[in-house]
């Protein structure tokens, strides 16, 4: 492995009586592209969450390239997530009022690149994305599957250091869900981000680097699969 | 049934603290409309009851062969309050009894009303008890006799040969304040003279203005509930309900939560009650009972809100009914048709045809008048989303940061929402721009001189009675004149009257007290006519400054409506969008640009249609247009001040909101 981008450490979260995740440590690589897996209920949301700043874990911690995030306040977090962090989700994350090539834009325009430029280099994804012609179509106009590339092209635009996917197939039929990841999985290497990918499917665990599995808020270790 | 109702009542209560929240505020909203609509019929009832009290005291003349009694009316003053004074003697034994009274007066009987004993008791009688037969009342008035708790009014009973029962009265001029005796068999009911008459209609004119803005605010609220709840009854479709019990369930839940709002409403009016009482219109308060609107128009009110409110949801449910996908709307809305803009065009061309004549056709002109008022609110509110999705497209051409293009996509994806927001201040505005040009100025109020009793005389008595008044003023150093009536004719109208009046004039030195002492000594001089100032007849005074309080009350309303419109519109719209924003939120979209965003999709359009429709409203006034005096202007800056404050001030609720829907930013379905 290269030197890591993304360092979780000891990480423990609660909710109330139940203990989502029991000291799970992770390391990402960079560009290096690692799947999540485990039975559902077993903490592998609470442990992306973790990672990404969205929560703050009870007690470890969460280094991106030397720096400790989960310490961080929330404006700061915020931001992080804004500029080091890309997101593709199962659900909701296009604004429906938009144009797809405004979604894409939106994460641009709140780094405070000018609109029309940020508008141009989101085009630029649509080619590739296998989307071209969508451009000026809104979410609602589009299939689920073209909705998650648009998706993927959002979480992409800014050039992050980590991507971050927590089933993003999971509404999909399997040949859509299957293509969609490929596209995932290859547009993030290509950008040289590190990818952690929530996965119920093992075809889909084994286009990546790497496969952990969470057991009861506990890390299996690799190789057990 | 019960089994429905039982789920609609399980729903309510478990339907989360969001699902609560938006019972909640449709609660607020109903109760508010409510309580307003209360107020709008309580006032017309209140007038209306006002007008029945006044009805009496002019003499109703005959309806069978037989007068049983005599009646006049006269009015004195004192202190510069009008004392309404009715004489009434017998000439049969079946006189009518008089309203507020146990029996028919005795001659040289007086009774007067709890206000007017109480001035003869602390006044020295040679100021106003000695003008009276009697000089302590045989009795007390009680409030059916009485417009408003603090009016003066005697009913004094008298011999039908008492000259007060035989003079004739100056009646013509003043038929509001003073009738020759008539024989009468029986007293008037309703509005039987023009002031409470011209009250009635300008209650009318208010009530109309109030009661459209609150229905355009009850739909959006009824449509509320629905909004909560359209994704959960989309799953019960899904799971097999039939569209019948989908819909029960929601009417069942919509009308439950009316009812609650509504009975709130009517607790809220009653609570507001006895502060409305002291308003002082026409020159007094309210009898607290006159301002509760009649049994069939409460139990009108109170049932009828909770049934439009589930009408309301019906119609808002259709969409989820036919289709169990849901009713998130996935496609580009169609463009709103500029045919609405034409609709605004059109009524206001109509009116400014018509316009113009309306101040000449009377109670006509006044009904053309409502019905125009009542168009153009609803030419506003069809307009209002098609400017508002022109207002969006302008904004997202033009939006070179992030919160000003979610602003105007957000308007151009659904202006119907967009302008449910800000329809309240809107129509508000139309409200405000109509009154603000209808403002007297203070100029236009002021009388005459308080010190100079006057007396009208045929001209052939003229002289024996500036004789005799000087005699009765002896020793008070008034200047007693007599001002020949004019041979010029300008009053050809009244043709067939008597010869025009001189006027015996007495100037009184020495303030208030020194007056109403004068005008106790010059009692009976002309028999039934008190003498009076210039300044005292205050109905065109009362009736100016109650147009300014009118409007004023109005004003707060419509304001009173707008903001709750804004608030709980401006907190729906961050409920219905929470997942987006907490995706945004996610994101690491910073909560300031989400903040900035619904502040300008309400602000934008806020600016553009307040202002539109305030100068609409100014043009609908024009035809009556008072000059727009220093008050016109201010109450014009005040709306728009108050306008933004209680925007920003009711957008400014939705904002903990927000933290609330982003604060745990982990996606959920729900
Ligand atoms: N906000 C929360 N409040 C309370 N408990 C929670 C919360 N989020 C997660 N949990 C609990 O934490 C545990 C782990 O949840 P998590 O969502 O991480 O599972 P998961 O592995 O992602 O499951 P799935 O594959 O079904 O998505 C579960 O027992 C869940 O009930
Ligand atoms: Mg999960």
């Amino acid at each position: 492995m290269t030197e890591p981008v993304l360092i979780g450490e000891g990480l423990i979260k609660r909710f109330g009586a139940t203990v989502a995740l029991d000291g799970v440590g992770l390391a990402v690589g960079r560009a290096e592209t690692v799947a999540i897996m485990g039975p559902s209920g077993s903490g592998k949301s609470t442990l992306l969450h973790c990672l990404a700043g969205i929560m703050k874990p009870d007690a470890g911690r969460v280094l991106l390239l030397g720096q400790r995030v989960d310490t961080l306040g929330e404006r700061r977090r915020s931001e992080l997530r804004r500029t080091r962090f890309g997101f593709v989700f199962q659900f909701g994350q296009l604004l429906p009022e938009l144009p797809a090539v405004e979604n894409v834009a939106l994460p641009l325009m709140l780094g405070g690149t000018p609109r029309r430029e940020a508008v141009a280099a989101s085009r630029a994804w649509f080619g590739p994305l296998g989307l071209a012609g969508m451009e000026d179509r809104r979410p609602g106009e589009l299939s689920g599957g073209q909705a998650q590339r648009v998706a993927i092209a959002r979480a992409l635009v800014t050039r992050p250091a980590v991507v971050f996917a927590d089933e993003p197939t999971g509404a999909l039929d399997q040949r859509t869900g299957h293509e969609t990841m490929r596209l995932l999985v290859d547009a993030t290497r290509g950008n040289g981000a590190s990818l952690v990918l929530v996965t119920h499917d093992p075809n889909v665990a084994r286009w990546c680097d790497r496969t952990v599995e969470v057991r009861d808020g506990r890390l299996l270790t690799a190789g057990a699969v | 049934m019960p089994a429905t109702l039982g789920l609609a009542w399980r729903l309510l209560r478990g339907g989360g603290r969001r699902g609560m929240l938006g019972a909640l505020l449709t609660f607020a909203a109903v109760a508010v409309s409510t309580g307003l609509l209360l107020l709008a019929a309580g006032v017309n009832h209140g007038f209306a009851q006002r007008a029945d009290a006044d009805a009496w005291r002019h003499p109703a003349g005959m309806s069978e062969g037989r007068a049983t009694a005599v009646q006049a009316l006269s009015t004195d003053y004192v202190r510069g309050r009008p004392v309404t004074v009715v004489d009434l003697a017998a000439v049969d034994g079946r006189v009518p009894v008089p309203p507020g009274m146990p029996h028919f007066p005795r001659p040289g009987e007086v009774w007067a009303s709890p206000a007017l004993a109480d001035l003869m008791r602390r006044l020295p009688p040679d100021q106003l008890a000695a003008r009276f037969p009697s000089r302590t009342p045989a009795g007390v008035l009680g409030r059916d006799a009485l417009v408003h708790p603090g009016e003066l009014v005697a009913v004094v009973g008298r011999a039908p040969g008492d000259p007060v029962m035989t003079a004739g009265r100056d009646d013509r001029s003043v038929r509001e304040t003073a009738a020759s005796p008539q024989r009468i068999d029986h007293y008037a009911t309703g509005a039987v003279s023009p002031v409470p008459q011209v009250y009635q209609m300008l209650a009318a004119v208010a009530s109309v203005l109030m009661v459209v803005p609150l229905l355009v605010f009850g739909g959006a609220a009824a449509r509320l509930t629905v909004a909560r709840r359209d994704q959960r009854l989309a799953a019960l479709r899904l799971v097999g309900a039939t569209p019948g019990q989908v819909v029960a369930i929601t009417v069942a839940e919509a009308v439950l939560t009316a009812v609650a709002g509504a009975v709130a409403g009517a607790l809220l009016y009653a609570a507001s009650v006895p502060a409305l009482a002291r308003i002082t219109i026409g020159g007094g308060r309210w009898f607290a009972g006159d301002l509760w609107p009649d049994a069939l128009w409460s139990a009108g009110i109170l049932g009828a809100v909770p049934v439009l409110v589930g009408i309301s949801a019906v119609v808002g449910l259709r969409r989820v009914v036919v289709s169990p996908l849901g009713v998130a709307r996935r496609q580009t809305p169609p463009a709103l048709r500029a045919v609405r803009g034409l609709l605004l065009v059109a009524v206001l061309a109509g009116f400014g045809a018509v316009g113009g004549s309306l101040t000449g056709m009377g109670r006509a002109g006044l009904v053309v008048l409502l019905v125009f008022v009542a168009l153009a609110f609803l030419a506003i509110n069809l307009v209002g989303p098609w400017v508002v999705a022109l207002i969006g497209r302008l904004t997202v051409a033009t939006a070179r940061r992030p919160a000003r293009l979610l602003a105007g996509r957000r308007l151009v994806d659904d202006p119907r929402a967009a302008w449910r927001t800000v329809a309240g201040v809107a129509l508000t505005g139309f409200v405000a721009g109509f009154l603000c040009l209808l403002n007297p100025s203070q100029a236009a109020l002021d009388g005459g001189p308080a010190d100079r009793l006057e007396l009208a005389v045929p001209p052939d008595r003229s002289a024996a009675v500036a004789a005799r008044v000087r005699e009765r003023l002896a020793g008070m150093s008034a200047q007693v004149t007599v001002r020949h009536a004019e041979t010029s004719d300008d009053g050809a109208d009244m043709g067939d009257g008597p010869a025009r009046d001189d006027v015996v004039a007495a100037a009184v030195p020495g303030g208030a007290a020194a007056v109403d002492r004068a005008r106790t000594a010059l009692t009976g001089v002309v028999p039934g006519q008190p003498a009076t100032t210039p300044a005292d007849d205050p109905t065109a005074r009362h009736l100016m400054a109650d147009l300014r309080t009118g409007a004023l009350a109005v004003l707060a309303v419509s304001f009173l409506v707008a903001m709750t419109s804004a608030g709980i519109t401006g907190a729906s719209a961050v409920l219905d969008r929470r997942q987006t924003y907490a995706m945004l939120r996610l994101a690491g979209t910073p909560l300031p640009v989400l903040d900035r965003a619904r502040r300008q999709e309400t602000l934008i359009p806020l600016v553009v249609m307040g202002g539109g429709s305030l100068l609409t409203g100014m043009f609908f006034a024009l035809p009556f247009a008072m000059g727009v005096g220093t008050a016109g202007l201010l109450t014009l800056s005040a709306f728009a001040a108050l306008g933004f404050a209680g925007i920003f001030g009711a957008s400014a609720l939705s904002r903990p909101l927000l933290r609330s829907v982003t604060a745990d930013p982990a996606p959920r379905p729900d």
